[in-house]
């Protein structure tokens, strides 16, 4: 999932890149969701008694539960969200869900004897294990998104690339998803923690694309490089190689071609057939569609059609639906609060005057022990 | 070394005031021309900007441009500590890791010195663009208070239109609806009591109640305000600090969606 150990390394070296903002900072803005991601989410964490809701014929709903009430947050919070499905998986992803598809085995194997052993607590965990978003849950979902007015993307291939180009467009104005290959492929803002449940009260995490260069001190190739030595899902990494030295190798080599011709093989073995410069196309230039030809409109709920939809054989309350609809409407009726950064652009942090301040307090922050709180000496 | 002197305290008590409503930290820019402060609120709907002359203290001096990081609230505590009648004075040394503030009572008979630590703030600067602005109001701060507050009343956001005729103010809610019409004074007796209007073209736009209320605790700091206004760009409303200087506060207008 992702790219491994990046969230850590970017806190630890570049902290400034991400900043933590409640949710209702984000009234007004158009963010664009990771579908995939979050359907695993709900089917995860959804549950009643440990274990996945579901419809009169054991139809799991969980996924169904998660979207609704989450979209309905984010619309009566001011967010238009668009979710995006991921399409078929790029070739060199075979490896990695073959992986995934071994684990669920060993998953499937272990409940088995944990429900032998009539171990509870092991029986959730293991069933945790399996879940595994299948197209019905996507049909499913798409269909709920119609009802609600909320449109949805279906991108050609990875979900994460194209919300990235709605990004960069300018369509939206973030990806929400925990995945951080959405800043391998470029995003400018990511957000982490979007759609977790209100009741976990986590603050949303916002990465910038652009502080986390500066901070990591790399150039957008580089730092494809540095994500595919962390470990990527399209191809293997090289073993005996953590976040520390991947960072010291690129900023000595500044690209893998270079590290390649320098390491020692002997003391790290290079995966046979190291496919990296495929992956690093992955990355640069991602199957997409041209975001100028997509057209995102929200529309009115459809009220009795999400009531024919969710209740019924899927067990939802009726009146909790019709509620939820009513807000959905509502939401839409009522303007907009313009955001004053839409109207003055932000000046680059560097002016002269700050510069000067800056770099003066430089040298005077090393000597000072740091862990005195947010306030002067803190090393930043 | 930076150091400012006002002798009314009072006037630094009114602009933190006016402007912990909206703000919980901010940098205070000082320079050689005098003291500035940007900041936009939490939500990035509203932006404050302060600027103090150096010529409106009764004493100023800065060697060096210093950027000071300040906890709001903390800063309001320190300035409840001086008298009405107190003189104050702010203090920092190049590359501070402190602000110092002395109040100095009338005839010298007490002094004391609070040092308040500063923070690193990392904020984002606005460019605001020069604006030929439609419409400018110019009216007693207090009546703009007033319609403010009572408007808020009936509903969570309040529309102003302003044509030749003169201004209006309107709100809507479940309770019911209010509309507050001020003409333009025909007569300027005394300026400070005088609605006057200069506009090019008329201007309706709808703003949040909430941002309003908090730009009126501006309003001890001067008799009159003014509101500025163009179609589809924030509003500014200004109050003078007599001759120091000013304080401007932007807000965002609610907008229709171009996507329903």
């Amino acid at each position: 999932m992702g790219i491994l150990g990046l969230s850590k390394l970017i806190a630890d070296v570049a902290p400034s890149a991400v900043k933590e903002k409640d949710i209702k900072h984000y009234f007004g803005r158009k963010i664009a969701i990771d579908a995939s991601m979050c359907l695993y989410q709900f089917l995860i964490a959804v549950r009643s008694e440990g274990a996945q809701l579901t419809s009169i014929d054991g139809e799991t709903t969980s996924h169904l539960m998660g979207i609704f009430y989450r979209t309905l947050r984010f619309i009566e919070q001011g967010i238009k969200p668009v979710y995006v499905f991921d399409g078929k998986p790029p070739n060199l992803k075979g490896g990695e869900l073959a992986k995934r598809a071994e684990k669920r085995d060993e998953a499937q194997k272990a409940l088995e004897v944990a429900e032998a052993a009539g171990n509870t607590e092991d029986i959730q965990k293991f069933n945790r294990r399996l879940v595994k978003v299948t197209k019905q849950h996507a049909e499913d979902s798409k269909q709920l998104l119609k009802l609600m007015g909320v449109p949805y993307i279906d991108a050609p291939c990875e979900a994460e690339a194209q919300c990235t180009a709605l990004v960069q467009s300018g369509k939206v104005f973030a990806t929400a998803t925990e995945d951080m290959d959405a800043l391998t492929f470029g995003c400018n803002v990511l957000l982490r923690r979007m759609t977790f449940s209100e009741a976990r009260k986590m603050p949303i995490q916002e990465i910038h694309y652009d502080k986390v260069l500066e901070g990591l001190e790399l150039n957008k190739d580089e730092f494809i490089d540095l994500c595919i030595m962390l470990g990527c899902d399209y191809t293997d990494s090289i073993r005996g190689i953590g976040p520390k030295r991947a960072m010291e190798l690129i900023k000595t080599h500044r690209s893998l071609e270079k590290i390649l011709e320098n390491l020692d093989t002997n003391k790290y073995p290079v995966p046979t057939d190291w496919n990296y410069k495929q992956a690093r196309i992955l990355f640069q230039e991602p199957e997409v569609m041209d975001p100028n030809n997509i057209e995102l409109k929200w529309s009115d709920p459809d009220e009795e059609g999400l009531v024919n939809f969710l209740c019924g054989d899927k067990q939802f309350n009726e009146d909790r639906v019709r509620n939820g609809s009513k807000k959905l409407l509502k939401a839409r009726g009522t303007s907009t609060q313009g955001r004053l950064d839409s109207f003055f652009k932000v000046l680059p942090s560097t002016t002269p005057v700050k510069r000067k301040a800056d770099d003066k307090k430089t040298p005077a922050k090393k000597g000072k022990p740091a862990g005195r709180g947010k306030f002067r000496g803190k090393a930043k | 070394m930076f150091e400012a002197r006002l002798v009314q305290s009072a006037i630094l008590k009114k602009v933190l005031e006016a402007i912990k409503d909206l703000l919980t930290e901010a940098t205070f820019d000082c320079s050689d021309s005098g003291i500035q402060l940007q900041a936009m609120d939490n939500a990035h709907v509203s932006l404050v900007s302060l600027n103090l002359r150096s010529d409106g203290f009764d004493k100023y001096r800065c060697d060096r441009n210093l950027s000071m990081g300040m906890n709001l609230g903390n800063m309001t505590k320190i300035m409840k500590c001086a008298g009405a009648e107190d003189t104050v004075t702010m203090k920092a040394q190049d590359n501070a890791d402190v602000v110092a503030f002395m109040f100095e009572s009338k005839n010298q008979e007490k002094v004391s010195d609070y040092e308040m630590k500063l923070m690193n703030l990392d904020q984002e600067h606005l460019g605001i663009p020069e604006t030929d602005y439609s419409c400018i109001v110019k009216m007693p701060s207090q009546e703009f208070a007033r319609i403010c507050r009572d408007l808020s009343q009936f509903g969570e956001s309040m529309a102003i239109s302003c044509t030749k005729e003169g201004v209006k103010f309107s709100s809507a809610g479940d309770i019911g609806s209010a509309n507050i019409k001020l003409a333009q004074t025909a007569n300027v007796d005394a300026e400070e009591e005088a609605v006057v209007i200069e506009m090019q073209e008329p201007v309706s736009l709808t703003f949040a109640c909430r941002y309003l209320n908090s730009f009126t605790k501006a309003t001890p700091l001067s008799a009159q305000v003014q509101l500025s206004m163009s179609a589809d760009v924030p509003l500014v409303v200004e109050y003078k600090i007599g001759e120091l200087g000013h304080i401007r506060y932007y807000l965002a207008p609610k907008i229709e969606d171009e996507d329903n």
